[in-house]
């Protein structure tokens, strides 16, 4: 039987840790009044594995040589990798507070040169994966065994030259290549479907040559068994669609497409928010 | 100048690791030398520029110096926001090798003639422009690009130009100058209108009219400071460029004016139109068409009032 991943994102509870980013998210949010919500709390559970578990990083130390390289190439979900990067103490969190203002080193997309532990500058979609794919071919010529992930919205899938990457990616057997797919199935106006439908995704990365996995988005346990076991074929790129929720873990996000993003959010939605979050 | 270009890079490349050649379906043959010497940093990569600039950004990022040749207009107008977000916002050593500036492609029509590059590329912070006259040149620029780490674009001339440029052994940024400290009439002009521009002297110079040609093979900051007296002397100053009025030489001659307080009253340009051209035939003909050969700007400059 087929695992409907989708469900399971739904039915997937928060633990502590994953509900104390969501807090530092909405410290960031209410420091800014504004943000792109609902976008980073589909990929929080992605990036916080990534970190925790799988990458090979140092906060005292953001440009390690043998690091592994991370982009978010849906810049906009910024707020969920800040949560983590904080968490991690690449910068203090206090600092989320700051998230939008002018001097601030936490835009609302991230960039390299401002804020340690951003690895490229992204924000205008359907760039991060053209970079990973330069970046996995520069270890395979320098012979160095770090790896490359990349972090693409499913919206972001709409973009031409995605496709265009992933062909070169296929082309060049770029197995040190993680290319993983935040599939919320919405986008700022509605569901993906109803826009530009992507399914079948899985077939679509199968026949573009890619080892494709599925997992539940916001499942820990299964994110780390999905992203610890690599490569499952050599000469392969690896496409991981993480099934998620977008605005996983606060109601008014998840039923809302008013939270993909918002401006001048005020002090009461915050609070509404912050109880939303408790109640999760 | 491109065959001179593609050389230097396989050259470059054979004593430094970090120099990679990327093309995007240039032909069979193009640079087979390099492929079979130094396959490693060779890639022949699909049609897609877009991908292909963000790769190059990805290596940059890691240390490389990747050298990507296409046609212009796929670099300028196609891949203009990977050109600006991938290279020039990370600031990261791409050498973007511009095939067929100005009107070289001619016969393929206006999706392959680069008439407004110049406009494009200088208008994105922190690229570099060039415009060499000659493969001399072009040899020179390259070769000196390994000491400087930012973003280029360089736009190339069809080829087989002749060289004007061999009393210019190192590229340093500067204008050259071509012809007295002192004369009546200075052109300034970029790549291969150079030749151009000294075939309209020698014809000027025929008629009893003392003229100095002035190339500036770097577009971003053309350095006038220390040649003011030539311009400040001349009677009267001619831009020449195989490019759209706005955006190019011209336009960056008059920030500069403005900037150390020169007078514009006797400064004229001659370039191409500001549309869209629907005629094919050779470069030749366009530039015969807008003046842009030495005869025409030799007739066009002898009437001025000088």
């Amino acid at each position: 039987m087929n695992t409907n991943y989708a469900q399971l994102a739904g039915k997937a509870v928060l633990d502590d840790k994953s509900r104390l980013l969501r807090t530092l998210v909405l410290d960031a949010l209410e420091g800014g009044g504004r943000g792109h919500l609902a976008s980073a709390l589909s990929l929080i559970e992605i990036v916080r594995v990534l970190y925790d578990e799988i990458l090979v990083h140092d906060p005292n130390i953001p440009l390690l040589p043998q690091r592994d390289r991370f982009v978010l190439s849906k810049g906009h979900g910024c707020l969920g990798l800040y949560a983590v990067l904080a968490d991690h103490g690449y910068f203090s969190e206090e600092l989320l507070q700051t998230f939008c203002s002018f001097d601030s080193n936490l835009g609302g997309h991230p960039e390299k040169f401002t804020l340690p532990g951003v690895e490229f500058s992204t924000g205008s979609l359907g760039h991060g994966f053209s970079v990973g794919v330069g970046m996995a071919m520069a270890a395979r010529l320098r012979n160095e065994d770090w790896r490359t992930y990349i972090l693409m919205g499913d919206g972001e899938l709409n973009e031409g030259a995605v496709w265009e990457a992933a062909m070169h990616a296929a082309q060049h057997k770029l197995d040190s290549l993680n290319v993983i797919i935040d599939y919320n199935q919405m986008q700022a106006s509605g569901t993906s479907d109803l826009i530009v439908s992507l399914a079948p995704l899985r077939e679509k990365f199968v026949s573009f040559g890619f080892d494709v996995s599925e997992v539940n988005g916001h499942d820990i346990l299964d994110l780390v068994s999905n992203l610890k076991k690599q490569p499952v074929i050599k000469d392969k790129p690896k496409a991981i669609i993480a099934h998620t929720i977008k605005g996983k873990g606060i109601i008014s996000s998840e039923t809302s497409s008013a939270w993909h993003h918002k401006a001048k959010i005020t002090k009461d939605e915050i609070i509404i928010l912050r109880r939303e979050l408790q109640a999760s | 100048m491109r065959q001179e270009a593609l050389k230097t890079v396989h050259n470059l490349a054979k004593n430094d690791p970090r120099v990679l050649f990327i093309g995007s379906d240039l032909g069979a043959g193009t640079l087979e030398a390099m492929r079979k010497e130094l396959p490693q940093q060779f890639f022949m990569e699909g049609i897609s520029e877009q991908h292909i600039i963000g790769f190059a950004a990805g290596l940059a990022q890691e240390g490389f110096i990747p050298f990507f040749n296409t046609i212009g207009t796929f670099i300028t107008r196609r891949a203009y926001e990977q050109v600006c977000i991938d290279i020039a916002l990370h600031n990261l050593p791409v050498r973007l090798l511009s095939g067929g500036g100005g009107m070289v492609y001619a016969p393929l029509g206006p999706t392959h003639t680069a008439i407004e590059d110049f406009s494009l590329m200088l208008s994105i912070p922190g690229l570099q422009v060039f415009s060499p006259a000659d493969a001399n040149e072009m040899k020179a620029l390259l070769e000196a690009s390994m000491n400087d780490l930012r973003p280029y674009y360089i736009r190339f001339g069809k080829g087989g130009e002749e060289i004007v440029t061999s009393n210019f052994i190192n590229f340093d940024f500067k204008p050259k100058v071509f012809g007295l400290e002192q004369s009546d009439i200075v052109m300034c002009t970029t790549g291969v209108m150079l030749q151009k521009c000294l075939g309209a002297k020698k014809l000027l110079e025929g008629i009893g009219k003392s003229t100095t040609v002035i190339h500036f093979p770097y577009l971003n900051e053309l350095q006038i400071s220390d040649r003011l007296e030539i311009i400040r002397n001349a009677k009267s100053i001619v831009c020449v460029e195989e490019h759209v009025p706005r955006g190019g030489l011209f336009t960056q001659l008059l920030h500069e004016f403005v900037k150390v307080q020169l007078g514009t009253d006797n400064v004229s340009h001659i370039s191409l139109p500001n549309s869209f051209s629907h005629k094919y035939g050779s470069q030749e003909d366009h530039l015969d068409l807008h003046g842009l050969t030495s005869e025409k700007i030799y007739k066009k400059i002898s009437v001025l009032n000088h």
